[in-house]
């Protein structure tokens, strides 16, 4: 079976961070907490006994989501424009907010998926963007 | 602030951030490819770099400050390669580039691992209202 070697229509993103790396972000900066998350986001990491571990995955989805989209944190993007929140038995669900929600509706996200793991001091997400096929 | 007091504040933040040394965090260094900063890191320099200057830059700003503001369908064409326009913007905030040598073949998204530690402080001094360069 033929595959296409790449398609415009899928896109994955994987990110991998060290838990010890973003405790030392939000440890050491007041203002990171609130630059990467949500308020939502903020609340449901108080109630974790794994705190920065939660977090630390939580960051990684943000940054998987935007690989998948393919642009990184471009002009008016913010990290809080991706949301993370906790769905149907604890899978991790995506909001999108702000300009991310608007690039998403502009260039017509169909769907989006999201998986988040830990080991090892380590957290890492991959996340896929289904996209409307192109006119 | 003065421009040599902004360079010595963003090189500081870039080695306490990365862990590299002073010589190699040089202003033609660039953050990403050369020393190795990932996003996480950014965060951190930029959050240094306000301790110790007092200049506010959040991630988000330093896209806007590249792209000069040029909407995302005429910064990059259709394949998401850095239009003509966009490389005269890329050429304003980071004169060390090469347009003719970028021409047709820049991805707009791999723009940000071309900006330099000198760059940065550039874009401190600007919005510290100080005298770049």
């Amino acid at each position: 079976m033929a595959l296409p070697a790449n398609s415009s229509r899928f896109r994955i993103g994987v990110d991998l961070v060290g838990v010890d790396r973003v405790a030392r972000l939000v440890t050491d900066h007041e203002g990171a907490l609130d630059e990467l998350f949500t308020e939502r986001e903020q609340a449901h990491w108080r109630r974790k006994r794994q705190r920065f571990q939660h977090l630390a995955g939580r960051f990684a989805a943000k940054e998987a989501v935007l690989k998948a989209f393919g642009t990184g944190l471009r002009q008016r993007m913010r990290w809080t424009d991706v949301e993370i929140i906790s769905g149907a038995g604890g899978r991790p669900e995506v909001l999108l907010h702000g300009e991310v929600a608007e690039q998403a509706r502009r260039r017509g996200l169909e769907d989006l998926d999201l998986s988040i793991s830990h080991a090892e001091g380590l957290a890492m997400a991959q996340a896929l963007a289904i996209w409307a096929p192109e006119r | 602030m003065a421009t040599t007091e902004i360079q010595s504040a963003v090189q500081e933040a870039v080695v306490g951030a990365l862990g590299v040394g002073e010589d190699e965090a040089t202003p033609d260094a660039t953050l990403m490819d050369d020393l190795g900063a990932e996003s996480i890191d950014l965060l951190d320099i930029l959050f240094r770099i306000e301790r110790s200057t007092g200049v506010k830059i959040q991630a988000s700003d330093l896209g806007e400050y590249i792209q000069g503001g040029i909407p995302d369908d005429q910064f990059g064409d259709e394949n998401g390669i850095v239009s003509e326009q966009g490389l005269e913007q890329l050429k304003k905030v980071m004169p060390q580039i090469d347009p003719d040598e970028l021409r047709g073949k820049l991805e707009a998204e791999k723009v940000i691992t071309l900006f330099t530690v000198g760059n940065l402080a550039d874009m401190v001094a600007a919005r510290s209202g100080g005298a770049s360069g």
